[in-house]
């Protein structure tokens, strides 16, 4: 203990022994605070908090630097959901005694979880709102904003007490009875409490005004034994069995169709979405697949037409080539006057007649007819000579090849051609005989071979 | 027989958290030590 006027720790003595100052009465302030926390102390082990409240407030007015009266207090209040209230005594607390103080851990755990915090001021809120709906006389939304704040904070007294007066207003006397139950398990001799249990207990109708159940069973005694039996009830058990079972066909048929099925149909369409899926993928790669494919051809093709391309050229231009070099040889030959004419027309028939009509220049073209017209005759009459000795000795092959020449070298020999029409006559090529008959007649008209080359027809044709 | 209205006017909006502040502020924390002191100062002023 202090000395209220110095400061300094005082003896058992009734006045400072550093100051003189009398401090008998001050010593008995004490003692009494110090009484008046134990009360209290004794009163919240109970649960008595609305007592203990009385003690600890007693106490510190007493003494206000009772520090452990005062964190108490605090916890006592929070204790019956008063939260601003016990917020108060541990700041206070805190501000007398900043060390080692237990109060500075109280205010952490509120403070320190902001959550928390909100929680407890929204309860107040609503509380607060509830009590302007029972001063508005709007009771019905006073007792659904109450069950709200009680489902945030169960511990809140005034609530509690609130919501059952809001019951007994309304003559709900078990709802109200078990609202004052829960409140006195809070605070368990508090007298607005104990005055509201006391209104509900006397104005609840008792166990004898309420309407009595039937009476079901007979009891009786039998030797020994007791026998309980109903009273007579009729059961109609073949009719209630039937409507049991049919209640229960249908809640089975209610659980198949309403669960059972959706789960399986779900689970069949997730089962079929996920193949679709599979084969949309495989398509889908199938399909890259094709195009890559598609395009390789399409290059290989443009690749193949420009090769094409090329070798039509390298080829065309290797055909010029060779058929150049038949030409000059060929007019070599001519212009050295080697006398072999036969030679010079078998060089100039390597030339292909296609190249010489389309693909020859105008100077080719000219060399070409050239040396064609100065050998042509010669090289006509020689195989002309050939072939008609052969047809004269029957070698129908030989003649019909060198007849040929002789025809293609000179045109205007009839000879030739008439000659050529009988070796294949006399071959048995009647075909090609009466094709070559019919030249005859065309060509060279008006004429003795003409005229025999119709009767051989007619003969042919028969 | 509780009267309802009697009674709704014993309950009183209770303290929100902004207004702890101020509750702590207004709250009297004078203590009978403090009047004792008072008292004593006072005779001794007399004297």
């Amino acid at each position: 203990m202090i000395c209220y006027n110095c400061g300094c720790r005082l003896s058992d003595k009734n006045f400072c022994t550093s100051c003189g100052a009398d401090v008998t009465l001050y010593k008995k302030i004490m003692y009494a605070a110090n009484r008046f926390y134990n009360d209290g102390l004794e009163k919240a082990t109970v649960r008595d908090l609305s007592g203990a409240i009385q003690s600890l407030r007693q106490c510190i007015k007493l003494n206000k630097n009772h520090i452990e009266a005062r964190n108490l207090l605090g916890l006592v209040y929070f204790e019956r959901g008063e939260v601003v209230a016990a917020l108060s005594e541990w700041v206070i607390s805190k501000n007398i005694k900043s060390e080692k103080n237990i109060a500075d851990d109280y205010i952490s755990m509120i403070q320190n979880n902001p959550g928390r915090l909100d929680a407890f001021n929204q309860t107040i809120k609503k509380y607060n709102q509830a009590l302007l709906y029972c001063q508005q006389d709007s009771l019905d939304l006073a007792i659904i904003q109450l069950k709200k704040v009680l489902s945030m904070n169960s511990k809140f007294l005034q609530a509690r007490q609130l919501l059952a007066l809001l019951y007994i207003n309304a003559q709900q006397w078990d709802k109200a009875e078990k609202e004052l139950d829960k409140a006195l398990k809070i605070d368990t001799n508090n007298t607005i409490t104990l005055r509201y249990r006391k209104e509900v207990e006397e104005m609840k109708p008792s166990e004898e005004e309420k309407p009595k159940k039937k009476k079901e069973t007979v009891r009786y005694q039998s030797g020994n034994d007791t026998v309980i039996q109903p009273i007579a009830k009729k059961e109609n058990r073949a009719l209630q069995t039937f409507f049991n079972l049919m209640i229960g066909l249908v809640i089975g048929l209610g659980i198949a169709v309403y669960m059972v099925l959706p789960a399986r149909v779900k689970s069949a369409q997730e089962d079929a979405n996920t193949q679709l899926k599979a084969v949309s993928e495989q398509l889908d790669a199938k399909t890259v697949q094709v195009e890559e494919l598609t395009k390789q051809i399409e290059d290989l093709s443009i690749e193949r037409d420009s090769l094409n391309s090329s070798l039509s050229d390298a080829t065309s231009t290797s055909a010029a080539l060779q058929a150049n070099t038949d030409l000059i040889e060929a007019a070599l030959m001519y212009m050295n006057k080697t006398g072999d004419e036969t030679a010079i027309a078998e060089t100039l028939e390597l030339i292909p007649s296609d190249y010489i009509e389309q693909g020859a220049t105008e100077s080719f073209q000219t060399l070409y007819h050239t040396i064609f017209a100065a050998v042509g005759p010669i090289v006509a009459q020689t195989y002309y000579n050939t072939g008609y000795e052969a047809y004269r000795t029957e070698d129908y092959e030989t003649a019909i090849t060198n007849l040929e020449k002789a025809f293609y070298y000179d045109p205007d020999n009839g000879e030739a051609l008439y000659n050529l029409a009988n070796s294949y006559y006399r071959s048995g090529d009647t075909k090609q005989a009466v094709e070559y008959y019919q030249m005859v007649s065309e060509l060279f008209p008006d004429t003795e071979k003409a005229r025999k080359a119709q009767n051989y027809i007619k003969e042919i044709q028969g | 027989m509780i009267n309802f209205e009697e009674e709704l006017k014993k309950f009183h909006p209770s303290l929100e958290i902004e207004d702890a502040e101020e509750a702590i502020y207004n709250q009297d924390l004078t203590d009978m030590a403090d009047l004792l002191v008072k008292i004593v100062k006072d005779a001794k002023e007399e004297e």
